[in-house]
């Protein structure tokens, strides 16, 4: 005797229907978080970061994520709020610029505890355990390359200034660090002046104004980024010192470049934020299609700019 | 009698806990522990100069000259060592040369195996990575920060400024023998063949 089949009662559809409403939603969200990119970038008030963070965000669409930009405007609480958002909003990846190498490591923890990935660029955190990779410039050896220029350039003699960038960060020691390694052989090089100016063109420009006043026989400047050359070089303009003092910067900015072609700058080494922030995206995406195993710190080399060979590069080197 | 015990037991009380709360230890001994973890770059370098660049595996320099000439950049991806994304190779290369002429900061050495063939030895500006990066004797990723990668460089240089050089310099003599092993850089981008420079490592005199 077959058993008479039982008519699905009219609540037993509904809760059915829900149910499996229920499940294909949050498929469909998961789907869409799923292509969702955070570029995280320290500030946008620098062109340099900025090329950094449109290129990335560039990149990851091409690769079919949507991206967004968070501007830290280098302040790590607002970093820490931009990580606690985009963690909440399902993101799959970071490409993140930390604002500091010790301040930005507990927001790249809170991440990864959430399993989200983290690809820092340009600068570094001080772990090696939170972020998936780090993409960052090989800054001590241009700064070993521009130092052995700026020695030759000023025949082992002289007084100069460094101005230096945020002092939190890893790349403005490097770059100090790759610097010095060289013109500290040279005893008669005398650094009469060493300030930071926060990689900020104005504030460069203000302490390179008051270091003139107790030293007006400078002979060089070198700068930790090209924003600070700039206002280095706009300080010597008003004083009318533009052709006696020599300026050297870092990052290969269009306008240091163009100053560079217009000998008005003597060099700067040439960074590729492009190349640095496409390689964060497509680590990304691999690490989003499947692939864990990642070199912790990839070095991406610099060139050293000079009068002599300006015409080989374009701009933040464009030709990449 | 028992006002007695008491203040004995509490002054034996205060006792044990001042004596678990304070520990004495040497300076020495107290500055080793505070180092422990720390990265001594200084050791590492005197290390690799004095025991491991004698069996440090080096190629023929004349081979070498002849497989850049030939194929730079397929030669270069296939032998040398390169730091993240780059197109500066580097290599350690050794050989028997002549000194051909004593410059300002080099020594022009020919070589014996093709007088053809020359190459300098830096006697002055002793920079950058070529000794760490080929070499590899050490791992970017194993550096929490980098600044310490970069040190090693730096300690490498000036034991090769403080140590190698002088006395190259003390006895070079035009015409000289001598077999040299070094670290030398190549740029695939921007090649310049006719003045790579070789980083000595060690040389030595054939008298």
């Amino acid at each position: 005797m077959t058993k008479p089949t039982k008519p699905f009662s009219p609540q037993n559809l509904i809760l059915l229907l829900l149910t499996l409403f229920s499940l294909f939603g949050c498929n469909e969200k998961k789907k869409d978080a799923s292509k969702k990119i955070a570029v995280v970038i320290s500030t946008l008030n620098n062109p340099w970061f900025v090329v950094l963070g449109e290129s990335a965000a560039e990149r990851a669409r091409e690769l079919g994520y949507e991206a967004t930009i968070f501007d830290s405007q280098n302040n790590t609480s607002k970093e820490a709020e931009h990580f606690e958002n985009l963690i909440a909003a399902g993101y799959s990846a970071v490409l993140f610029n930390p604002t500091d190498s010790e301040g930005s490591v507990s927001n790249v923890k809170r991440a990864k505890r959430a399993g989200v990935p983290v690809f820092c660029m340009d600068r570094e955190v001080n772990s090696l355990d939170v972020a998936t990779s780090q993409i960052i410039s090989d800054s001590f050896s241009g700064c070993v390359a521009l130092g052995e220029y700026f020695v030759r350039q000023l025949n082992k003699k002289g007084k100069y200034v460094e101005l230096l960038g945020l002092v939190g960060d890893n790349n403005t020691w490097n770059r100090s660090k790759g610097f010095h390694s060289v013109v500290d052989l040279f005893p008669d090089l005398k650094m009469v002046s060493q300030q930071s100016a926060d990689f900020d063109r104005s504030k460069a420009m203000e302490v390179l104004e008051s270091i003139m006043q107790s030293n007006p026989d400078l002979n060089a400047v070198f700068c930790g980024n090209d924003a600070m050359a700039m206002g280095a070089y706009q300080a010597l303009v008003a004083a009318g010192k533009e052709k006696d003092v020599m300026v050297f910067g870092f990052d290969g900015a269009d306008d240091v470049m163009n100053a560079i072609a217009d000998k008005k700058i003597k060099a700067t080494v040439m960074q590729s934020p492009k190349k640095m922030a496409r390689t964060a995206a497509e680590l990304a995406d691999e690490y989003i299609k499947g692939k864990r195993d990642f070199s912790k710190k990839t070095p991406l080399a610099v060139s050293l700019v000079t009068q002599e060979n300006i015409k080989e590069f374009g701009d933040y080197d464009s030709r990449n | 009698m028992k006002q007695v015990i008491k203040y004995i037991v509490f002054a034996l009380l205060i006792g044990l806990s001042l004596y678990n709360a304070v520990y004495f230890e040497s300076l020495d001994d107290h500055k080793r522990g505070q180092n422990k973890g720390v990265f001594d770059v200084k050791t590492l370098a005197i290390d690799f100069m004095a025991s491991k660049t004698e069996t440090l595996p080096a190629i023929n320099a004349s081979e070498f000259l002849v497989n850049i000439a030939d194929d730079i950049t397929g030669y270069c991806k296939n032998n040398g060592k390169k730091l993240g994304i780059s197109d500066n190779y580097n290599f350690i290369i050794e050989g028997n040369a002549t000194v051909a002429t004593i410059e300002d900061e080099n020594i022009l050495l020919v070589l014996n195996d093709d007088k053809e063939q020359h190459i300098r030895i830096a006697t002055d500006f002793i920079f950058g990575n070529a000794i760490r990066d080929a070499s590899a004797i050490a791992d970017i990723g194993d550096f929490q920060n980098t600044m310490d990668f970069n040190s090693i460089s730096v300690e490498l240089n000036n034991i090769v400024r403080e140590t190698v050089v002088p006395l190259l310099k003390q006895k070079v003599e035009e015409d000289d023998e001598l077999y040299f092993k070094g670290a030398v850089e190549v740029n695939t981008k921007h090649p310049d063949l006719q003045h790579l420079k070789v980083i000595p490592l060690i040389i030595k005199f054939k008298k």
